[in-house]
């Protein structure tokens, strides 16, 4: 092990859990994701419940769903959910260098993610599928928006620990945030391993 | 403005509290005599709406979060709790929230669709103006703070124990608010999602309760009591906790079966989540549903009145002291049980389509909320007092807060029970003469203004204690068997100098009993680590206050505005490492005795 | 508890082997395998409606488990199904009971 980045040399096995405060952030997210998942849960629900009710004359989602693109948009967040584990391999092998390339290759395929999902729901206006069409509409804009949304934050908090590693290097004090962020991450690609089977694969069915 | 909050916040939650009163007395005036003409109609659905929702989210919720903040690092033996800078962010964002929904009171109306806030009432065609986004933006705003809390919480009972206090020699005040805050983490979010879709079909024409266009108007009441139902458990299971800790010191008594107790409130929890669609039995949910239902809401039954013979069980045979906070936790017992037995009417489906929106219901939610809650609010106020603040309450004018409390209380809602079953509907605002309901009325009325002078009475007692020297022994009431009455009065900043070793349950009881003067030490003492105070936690909140206006008023750069200084200062956090400061030995001393 | 949160405490003995990238690659790979097989189900038509619905939902939670116990580190402390129990209940009960309620499994509406 030769790349040490820590001024006070070697770090513990896992740094994210070697102080109080770092455990504590580690169990706290977990709760968080509870939180999350019951969050989830409920706009899965609400969208369950309103998806038939697309109203005269208006887009429906068989009609509206173009299931390449969404393949596409889920292989770019599968893969972006691997690169994150790398990272947090290279994190415990202590390559700080690794691990900030690892991360930079997330953050770059969770923007793919998003440009397409920017596209798709630009094409789904152009199309009359709008926020306020339909029921349908407003509950697929709000469960799939929030989700893009969580990427959105995803993509913004872990560049900002991309640059912290960079003029911090990798620390006790650092490492359980990207370890959290990571975890932030999995969840994501969770949830739209959900989203593309409920919204797209059931909607494309019927 | 500092990050350990617990003691100088109090008094904004009180004042939502008085707040949720004066709208209270306000109604009852309205109520004395049938066509009564005191607050307009209008004005009238303001006030109910603003009394139940403050009174849930902004008194008495917070109320207990206090205490929680208070007592519950002291009683595991912890410095402080595991997330200060999100308890300090929890705080602001509940106050904010809370500022905000009390706005809408001056700028052209406040919400007036019922704290349920159903739609189709609560939608744009039946509520216009802003009342309704006040509420949809406040609690959401203020529903962050409690979530925050909640996760605070937990983290801090499972990872900031003391050495040898394992699970099952945790406090059952620390127990309950372990389950509590397990129950805001699962029903909050789902709150907050029923909140968003109701402000996307308010601020920004959406259709999810809007059946022109096919929303379901039913979603919204699966949604709010799916939430709702745990967020009873959430408001009750604290105070049975508060019980617990008071029944026991004033009897002298370990807690009868403490483990039954703690699966007890494991099972309240667990159930809480199974019984939402009780409160929709009249929506038309088929038979089967309404069974089921009905099943499992009399199965909570069980569960709690083991609780209840648990607390008998420990006064059995005890040397009762009665001091204003055992008086709280013995007048609490049985109009507990009054409440739970129309609870356990209210749960047979075909009964309650008699009983459903009239006053019946109103007598029972709040003899388990008011009669429940907050009576272990005030027994847990005059018997933590001390701790909190280093000076004992007045008892004299403690036992008339409860005389005049506990009859105001029994007087104003017993009756309400048979103006339900004579078939007077809640929330409304006035009735004519001669259906019967005079009488009642008449001293439903007097009970609520005989409230009022126990909370003032209560009030009086906090400005008389406040001039007092701070006096108060580390263990005041001489029986404390917990760990938060071996440390000073009021506790120090830093709660313990040297992390004490718990050698089993009622640790400090434990000791005494062996003869020991207090809690044998876990490490040596050396300095101690604190986090530094911040301001983030305020400012990220006015953020949110301010973003919550611009998207009310369609003014979207105010509400980027707000949303920019929030994400600002959550990136300055990230950035800005807190290596907070230390307390050395030599200071400890001086600042245990004062500090 | 140590008094400064920052300073380490001590490590529990615990393995620390460090772990190579091949479980986690075959657990994408798996995940792939699997979003593939439920995209082509879907693509390819022609049967009933209701296997379609059971094959994708069971292929999605087999895929959440898989890459939970992998990718989240939970397999490590025998964690898993606690945290798949403790979240999968209360997430899913609303969506499940909405089903009933409302009934979403079928195409006309109910209310209205």
């Amino acid at each position: 092990m030769s790349a040490h980045s820590h001024a006070d040399g070697k770090l513990p096995h896992e740094p994210e859990k070697a102080t109080l405060e770092g455990r504590n952030k580690v169990l706290g997210f977990w709760l968080f994701l509870g939180g999350e998942t019951v969050l989830f849960g409920t706009l899965f629900s609400a969208f369950l419940a309103l998806r038939h009710q697309v109203g005269e004359g208006n887009p429906t989602g068989q009609e509206l769903f173009q299931l390449p693109l969404v393949a596409l948009a889920t292989f770019l967040l599968l893969t972006s959910s691997l690169t994150s584990v790398f990272a947090i391999q290279a994190m415990h092998r202590q390559q700080t260098k690794q691990l900030i390339s690892w991360l930079v290759i997330t953050v770059l395929l969770g923007l793919g993610f998003l440009i397409l999902e920017i596209y798709e729901f630009y094409h789904y206006v152009h199309e009359g599928h709008g926020f306020t069409t339909s029921a349908f509409s407003s509950s697929f804009y709000t469960l799939v928006g929030f989700h893009g949304a969580h990427v959105l934050f995803g993509i913004c908090w872990i560049s900002l620990l991309i640059g912290q590693l960079m003029k911090k290097g990798l620390t006790v004090i650092t490492a359980p945030k990207v370890y959290v962020s990571a975890m932030y991450w999995h969840f994501i690609d969770v949830v739209w391993v959900f989203i593309f089977t409920v919204v797209y694969l059931m909607g494309k069915v019927g | 403005m500092t990050i350990k909050n617990r003691h100088s916040v109090f008094d904004c939650r009180r004042i939502f509290f008085l707040i949720g009163g004066l709208e209270a007395i306000l109604i009852r005036i309205q109520l004395w005599k049938p066509l009564n003409n005191f607050v307009s109609a209008d004005m009238f659905n303001e006030l109910l709406t603003m009394h139940g929702t403050t009174m849930i989210f902004l008194a008495a919720m917070p109320l207990l979060f206090a205490l929680m903040n208070a007592i519950i690092p002291l009683q595991i033996g912890a410095r402080d709790v595991a997330f200060p800078f999100l308890n300090s962010l929890g705080f602001w964002t509940f106050l904010f929230g809370g500022l905000l929904l009390n706005v809408s009171w001056f700028t052209g109306g406040a919400p007036d669709a019922g704290w349920t806030s159903y739609v189709p009432l609560a939608g744009t065609t039946y509520s216009g103006d802003h009342g309704v986004d006040y509420y949809v933006i406040g609690l959401q705003i203020a529903g962050i703070g409690t979530l925050l809390g909640g996760i605070n919480f937990m983290a801090t009972i499972i990872n900031m124990r003391a050495p040898g206090m394992s699970f099952m020699r945790m406090p059952m005040f620390t127990w309950t608010v372990f389950i509590t805050s397990a129950l805001i983490l699962f029903a909050f979010p789902a709150l907050t999602v029923g909140l968003a879709a109701l402000m996307f079909d308010r601020l920004f024409d959406a259709n999810f309760f809007n059946p022109a266009n096919g929303g379901n108007t039913i979603l919204w009441e699966h949604i709010f009591w799916i939430f709702g139902h745990p967020e009873v458990y959430i408001l009750i299971l604290p105070a049975f906790g508060i019980i617990s800790e008071v029944v026991c010191t004033f009897s002298r008594k370990r807690l009868f079966g403490y483990s039954s107790m703690v699966f007890a409130t494991m099972l309240i929890g667990f159930l809480g989540f199974m019984v939402w669609a009780h409160h929709m039995f009249t929506t038309g949910l088929g038979p089967v549903a309404n069974a089921l239902f009905s099943i499992a809401t009399m199965l909570i039954a069980v569960p709690t009145g083991i609780k209840i013979f648990n607390w008998i069980f420990t006064m059995w045979g005890g040397s009762i002291r009665f001091t204003t906070a055992s008086l709280f936790a013995i007048g609490f017992i049985p109009t507990f049980v009054m409440g739970g037995v129309t609870g356990v009417m209210l749960a047979a489906a075909p009964a309650d389509f008699q009983y459903h929106d009239s006053y019946f219901v109103v007598a029972h939610f709040h003899y388990v909320i008011v009669g429940g809650l907050i009576m272990g609010i005030f027994a847990g106020l005059h018997y933590w007092w001390p701790k909190m603040f280093g000076r004992m309450l007045n008892e004299t004018i403690g036992k008339i807060t409860f005389v005049t409390f506990f009859i105001g209380f029994h007087m104003t809602f017993f009756v309400q029970h048979f103006l339900g079953l004579l078939g007077m509907p809640r929330r409304i605002w006035t009735y004519l003469d001669g259906l019967g309901f005079n009488g009642l009325n008449l001293i439903s009325t007097i009970g609520a203004i005989l409230m009022g002078i126990g909370t003032v009475a209560f009030l009086i007692n906090i400005v008389i204690t406040a001039a007092k020297p701070r006096n108060a022994a580390d263990d005041p009431w001489e029986d404390g068997r917990t760990l938060e009455w071996a440390i000073s009065s009021p506790a120090p900043e830093y709660n313990f100098a040297q992390t004490p070793l718990v050698r089993g349950y009622d640790a400090l009881w434990k000791e005494k009993m062996d003869g020991n003067k207090g809690m044998t030490p876990a490490e040596p003492l050396g300095s101690i680590h604190m986090p530094s105070p911040s301001i983030l936690p305020f400012i990220m909140s006015v953020g949110l206050f301010i973003a919550g206006f611009g998207f009310m008023y369609h003014n979207y750069y105010i509400g980027a505005a707000g949303l920019i200084i929030m994400f600002a200062c959550m990136v300055i956090r990230s950035v800005k490492d807190d290596h907070g400061f230390h307390i050395e030995p030599d200071e400890l001393q001086g600042k245990g005795v004062k500090a | 508890m140590a008094a400064d949160n920052h300073t380490l405490t001590e490590e529990r003995p615990r393995r620390h082997r460090l772990e190579g990238p091949q479980k986690h690659v075959i657990a994408f790979i798996f995940s792939v395998v699997l979003t593939l097989l439920a995209f082509a189900l879907v693509m390819s038509g022609e049967m009933n409606e209701t296997f379609i619905y059971i094959m994708l939902v069971t292929m999605a939670i087999l895929q959440v488990i898989i890459q939970m116990a992998f990718w989240m580190h939970m397999k490590d402390r025998g964690h898993l199904f606690p945290i798949i129990g403790i979240l999968a209940v209360p997430s899913s009960h609303l969506p499940v009971s909405l089903w009933h309620f409302i009934g979403f499994g079928g195409k006309q509406p109910i209310h209205n």
